[in-house]
């Protein structure tokens, strides 16, 4: 356990004014081995890397850090995929310098050769009748390709869950498109703006009438003219349901739900027939996570034009600097700030983009945002109610090894949704039908 | 040369942020909407709070029928001790008001303290507890009371949660 938490955890706490408590921060941000809430993210298959990352066998390898492990990926010569520890097992150096050749990563120092599993198979300087390779072993996890997304497993090999089943990765390839960003900050934080519905009408509003994956909707005016939504929040499953209901004519709400499946996943409600999209927020380390962004359209290929935009960094995709995950607005260049477009409306944060709005007021909190010193208010229900479910499943799996929901692949799908319903129905009875993941079945969306 | 956001965001310049009691301690109001509420918000007002008052029932003076809108705001709270306060004197009084309704219990009582938030401006939250042996018919009618009212409607399946939202509200 970090230092920090042992530290904390026999700490009386000394007042009432801290919203959340500097151990209960420290719980839910820390993820490296052997912490509470990395245990919790041991439990569940992530998304690692983009297949095009190993775009064929043999390769370059690709290095990597998840949950503050830095590991090494690569595809042999077979194509089977292996997700090993970092460094080489005889003097360190990293096999990112490795040769992937004959079904195996080769460290260019002296020799040494691992397969997939991460098996020593060749130690050079041994005879290989002496069997030295066999008693040499790297960590490795296992590493499935599924929807153009290369996904780990990184907890007890003897408690591996089924594959994961979300709907973005079990649609044909040519109705899916995901990208990745690093987000320079904890994950928790980039993922609590995901579920933080009463920002769009603020920090979005000058990207719904202007985005080519999100103006057209009928929805979206809905949105502008009621920046008041009022929320519905209820645990599902696998995590949450968090409603925001506005209103709309003809005595009917404007609902949009946005599902929340533990720990890390989720789906942002559609407008009109534009793909749907959402996010995953992988811990690379404590101060830096992953940002997964996924469109996918349930019954019809994305078009070219889709798929460009995307590219070209609309939706919630972002242009890269070249070569790179990196976003190209970033913070070393003030996420090329335009108080112009600011103060014209064009923005309203003065960053362009939805992703890197989002993300440059993430990262603008700190490597980890201090939660003792925020005031959250009712409407922050859903942030609190992720932190709740959090910080009990770990508890529940850390001390009686309560599988944690959102495990189970017939948790992950379920539909973000967008709907009018009557104002006398309940979301949860009027969209329940709404909110499964049906094969062929087109999106409920306004 | 560095740029001021790389300068500023990095944890090392995170341990220069002011240190001081960014906000007043809130009077938040929590009140019972029925019996079963009751009892849990009795457990709660164990606890230390920072400004948190609860109530454990509520009557109405006779010219005001709970579930009428624009109920007659003649209506009473009895705090834990059981005496008698205007409902209309404490939220005009609170930051916000919590309400909690035990699934498949009355909850029309809260037009009324709707009534009152809106005369004064006053956020309302309400918490759903389903409980034990609650159907979904119980949860959905309790929720159908509650949802013209509420800016914020939670349907919490366990009683820890009401803690961890008013600890997370600074109540």
């Amino acid at each position: 356990m970090p230092l920090t938490l042992r530290k904390r955890a026999g700490e009386r706490r000394k007042g009432r004014m801290f919203m959340l408590r500097k151990e209960q921060n420290d719980y839910l941000t820390q993820t490296d081995p052997g912490t509470p809430m990395g245990d919790l993210f041991r439990c569940y298959w992530m998304p690692a890397l983009l297949s095009e990352e190993l775009p064929e066998a043999d390769c370059p390898p690709v290095r990597l850090k998840l949950l503050g492990e830095r590991l090494v990926a690569f595809r042999d010569s077979e194509g089977k995929l292996g997700l090993i520890d970092e460094f080489c097992a005889h003097r360190g150096v990293s096999l990112w310098f490795g040769r992937n050749e004959e079904c195996g990563l080769r460290c260019p120092y002296h020799g040494w050769k691992f397969d997939v599993t991460g098996q020593c198979v060749d130690v050079p300087s041994e005879p290989a009748e002496s069997g030295y390779a066999k008693k040499v072993k790297l960590k490795s996890y296992p590493l499935i390709e599924k929807g153009g997304v290369l996904w780990t497993y990184m907890g007890p090999p003897e408690k591996q869950p089924p594959e994961p089943e979300y709907e973005f990765c079990t649609v044909p390839l040519n109705q899916t498109f995901m990208t990745k960003r690093l987000q320079e900050s904890n994950w928790l934080q980039a993922m609590e703006g995901g579920i933080d519905s009463s920002h769009v009408s603020f920090l979005h509003r000058g990207d719904l009438s202007t985005d080519p994956l999100f103006k057209g909707a009928a929805g979206n005016k809905y949105n502008m003219q009621d920046l008041s939504p009022v929320f519905e929040v209820t645990e599902s499953d696998g995590g949450l349901l968090i409603g925001a209901r506005r209103n709309a004519e003809d005595d009917q709400y404007y609902w949009r739900i946005t599902p929340w499946v533990m720990p890390c996943y989720t789906g942002v409600p559609p407008r009109g027939d534009h793909p749907m999209h959402g996010h995953f927020w992988v811990p690379i380390d404590d101060h830096s996570c992953w940002a997964w962004s996924y469109d996918y359209h349930p019954t019809r290929a994305l078009t070219d034009h889709e798929v460009d935009s995307m590219k070209a960094g609309k939706g919630i995709h972002v242009r890269y600097v070249p070569g790179t995950y990196r976003p190209l607005a970033n913070k070393d260049n003030d996420y090329l700030m335009d108080r112009e477009a600011q103060k014209a409306g064009r923005t309203f944060s003065g960053v362009e983009g939805i992703g890197m709005q989002d993300a440059s007021l993430q990262e603008s909190m700190g490597p980890i945002c201090d939660r003792t010193k925020e005031n959250l208010v009712g409407t922050d229900n859903g942030i609190i109610m992720a932190r709740h479910r959090l910080m009990r499943s770990a508890k529940a799996l850390a001390e009686k090894g309560v599988i944690p929901p959102g495990v189970d692949p017939e948790h992950h799908k379920v539909r973000q949704a967008a709907l009018l319903l009557p104002r006398d129905v309940q979301y949860k009875d009027g969209a329940k039908e709404a909110l499964k993941a049906k094969k062929g079945v087109r999106q409920t969306s306004v | 040369m560095q740029s001021e956001s790389a300068r500023v965001t990095t944890a090392q310049e995170a341990k220069y942020r002011v240190q001081y009691p960014n906000s007043q301690r809130r009077a938040v109001k929590v009140i019972a909407l029925d019996p079963p509420s009751a009892q849990m918000i009795d457990e709660l007002a164990k606890k230390e709070w920072n400004g948190a008052t609860f109530f454990r029932a509520l009557s109405f003076a006779s010219d005001a029928e709970p579930g009428k809108t624009n109920a007659g705001l003649n209506a009473w709270l009895n705090d834990l001790a059981g005496r008698a306060l205007d409902l209309v004197s404490e939220v005009a009084s609170s930051d916000f008001i919590v309400v909690v309704s035990a699934a498949g219990e009355d909850a029309r009582s809260v037009s009324v303290i709707a009534d009152a938030c809106t005369a004064h401006h006053k956020t309302l939250v309400a918490l759903v507890v389903p409980g034990e042996g609650a159907s979904d018919a119980d949860v959905s009618a309790s929720m159908s009371h509650l949802r013209p009212y509420a800016r914020m409607l939670v349907i919490a399946h366990d009683a820890d949660y009401i803690t961890a939202m008013l600890t997370a509200l600074r109540a």
